[in-house]
């Protein structure tokens, strides 16, 4: 075993005389690799939720709490969704100008089972994020695509469909909305606060005479 | 009550809830940078930041009685002429200790920004309804760590509970009474330190329950008090040297 120690150049670290040891045998990866979930955010009532991120975590709920300040600490927005990636359906993704749709066939797979909901996302340009579409009723992700077919698809190219069972989503409801009531006054948040561009050179031409 | 006479119980009420914000505020910014995950990192600063933020509303209430400047108030005071409780002062520790310590002082400073917001003083009740959904989030984020970790693993259990067990007598100094007391529940201003105490313990109960922690003996006479009247640990000199040491360079600096 081979342990390294390290001097941290951090005044909060030294302060405590910690020594931070690591040793360099230490396997973990079962402990250091949470499971990532999808964060969706609806950023104004009524607009249709994108996709935002990702993040790490160790349980739906604690999805949740990470993503509201990694995903919303600086726009305001008015509903999340989170779900985890395993559960989310994703299907070939098109090049230019090709329709996802045109590629999905009826294989006229087993329908039976539970009817339950499913949220269909589109992604509609690559670079961009996959946008909610809408809902459908169906018994499985296969054929919720087929129906999203017939709803949704207007012939304008889909790159992407991802499909998430709406039972395995987190959303917040209506009164977590205050939540992000206070983050409009935080401009303090904002990058143009940090704006020293102005103010230096002010010092140099003072400093200049 | 002569109106001289209930500003003094105002502005003292104002100054130990603004204090006890600053200071955990500035305490939490600690972990900034060197946070267990990438993601807690980012919500436990965005937390501290927002604690700051209140602290600063609540000075601005207290500029407006007639009090200093805000960063003044702030940064040049000594550990003395502070009113927070010692709980805020302590060190972040361990972060199961931070995070216990969030756990117990969100839960209460939540309730009473929920009570604030009716207050008879309006300027603190404005302020207290504002503030009251970022609270909301707080609480969420302390209650959802304390759930997985208080239920985890052996080892997540034993440390919540020690830092549960060191935070207790702490926290019941949140609610030492200021001399006040009576005056600021005859004006409506607040409804009192011991109805607070008795709603808090009944939320942190309800979270304690759902997890294999064991909450400590509530003995208020082992609460560590005198944070009120500027009795602190040793600790708190040491964090306003730290936290004002680039304002006192040039204290008429403009940023």
């Amino acid at each position: 075993m081979i342990v390294m120690a390290f001097e941290s150049l951090d005044p909060r670290i030294k302060r405590w005389n910690l020594s931070l040891q690591r040793n360099e045998e230490y396997q973990s990866a079962d402990l250091d690799q949470l499971p990532t979930y999808e964060v969706f955010l609806q950023m104004r009532d009524g607009k249709a939720y994108e996709h935002a991120g990702i993040v790490h975590a160790a349980t739906a709920d604690m999805a949740f709490v990470f993503a509201k300040e990694q995903f919303s600490r600086r726009y305001t927005c008015t509903g999340m969704w989170v779900v985890l990636s395993e559960r989310v359906w994703v299907t070939d993704c098109m090049e230019l100008e090709e329709n996802v749709y045109d590629h999905i066939v009826d294989t006229s797979i087993n329908a039976d089972g539970p009817q339950e909901e499913y949220e269909i996302f589109h992604l509609m340009k690559r670079g961009k994020q996959h946008k909610h579409a809408g809902t459908v009723g169906t018994t499985g992700h296969q054929q919720a695509i087929l129906q999203a077919k017939t709803q949704f698809d207007d012939g304008t190219p889909v790159l992407n469909i991802w499909t998430a069972k709406k039972a395995d989503i987190s959303a917040t409801d209506a009164e977590d909305q205050v939540i992000w009531s206070t983050l409009k006054d935080k401009t303090h948040r904002e990058v143009i606060s940090y704006r020293a561009g102005d103010r230096l050179k002010a010092f140099k031409e003072r400093q200049n005479g | 009550m002569d109106r001289a006479g209930g500003n003094i119980a105002l502005k003292e009420f104002l100054y130990k809830i603004a204090d006890d914000l600053l200071i955990l505020g500035h305490r939490n910014s600690e972990w900034t940078g060197i946070g267990p995950l990438l993601e807690e990192d980012i919500a436990f600063s965005s937390m501290a930041q927002d604690k700051i933020g209140q602290s600063l509303a609540l000075y601005q209430l207290l500029h407006e009685l007639g009090e200093e400047d805000p960063d003044k108030v702030a940064f040049m005071r000594k550990a003395g002429e502070f009113r927070n409780c010692q709980l805020v002062e302590l060190p972040i520790a361990e972060y199961e200790f931070s995070l216990v310590r969030h756990f117990l002082f969100d839960h209460s400073i939540f309730l009473r920004f929920q009570e604030l917001s009716n207050s008879s003083y309006h300027p603190l009740a404005m302020v207290a309804k504002k503030l009251v959904g970022e609270l909301r989030y707080h609480v969420l984020h302390a209650n959802t760590f304390t759930k997985k970790l208080g239920t985890a693993t052996e080892e997540s259990i034993r440390r919540m509970q020690a830092a549960l067990d060191e935070a207790i007598p702490y926290s019941l100094g949140i609610f030492e009474p200021s001399p006040y007391e009576q005056e600021l529940i005859d004006m409506g201003i607040f409804s009192g330190e011991r109805l607070l105490c008795q709603t808090w313990e009944q939320e942190v109960m309800n979270i304690i329950r759902q997890t294999s922690l064991k909450m400590p003996d509530i003995d208020r006479d082992q609460a560590k008090t005198g944070g009120r009247s500027g009795i602190h640990t040793e600790y708190l000199q040491l964090l306003l040297d730290e936290m004002s040491e680039v304002f006192k360079l040039d204290p008429g600096a403009e940023w």
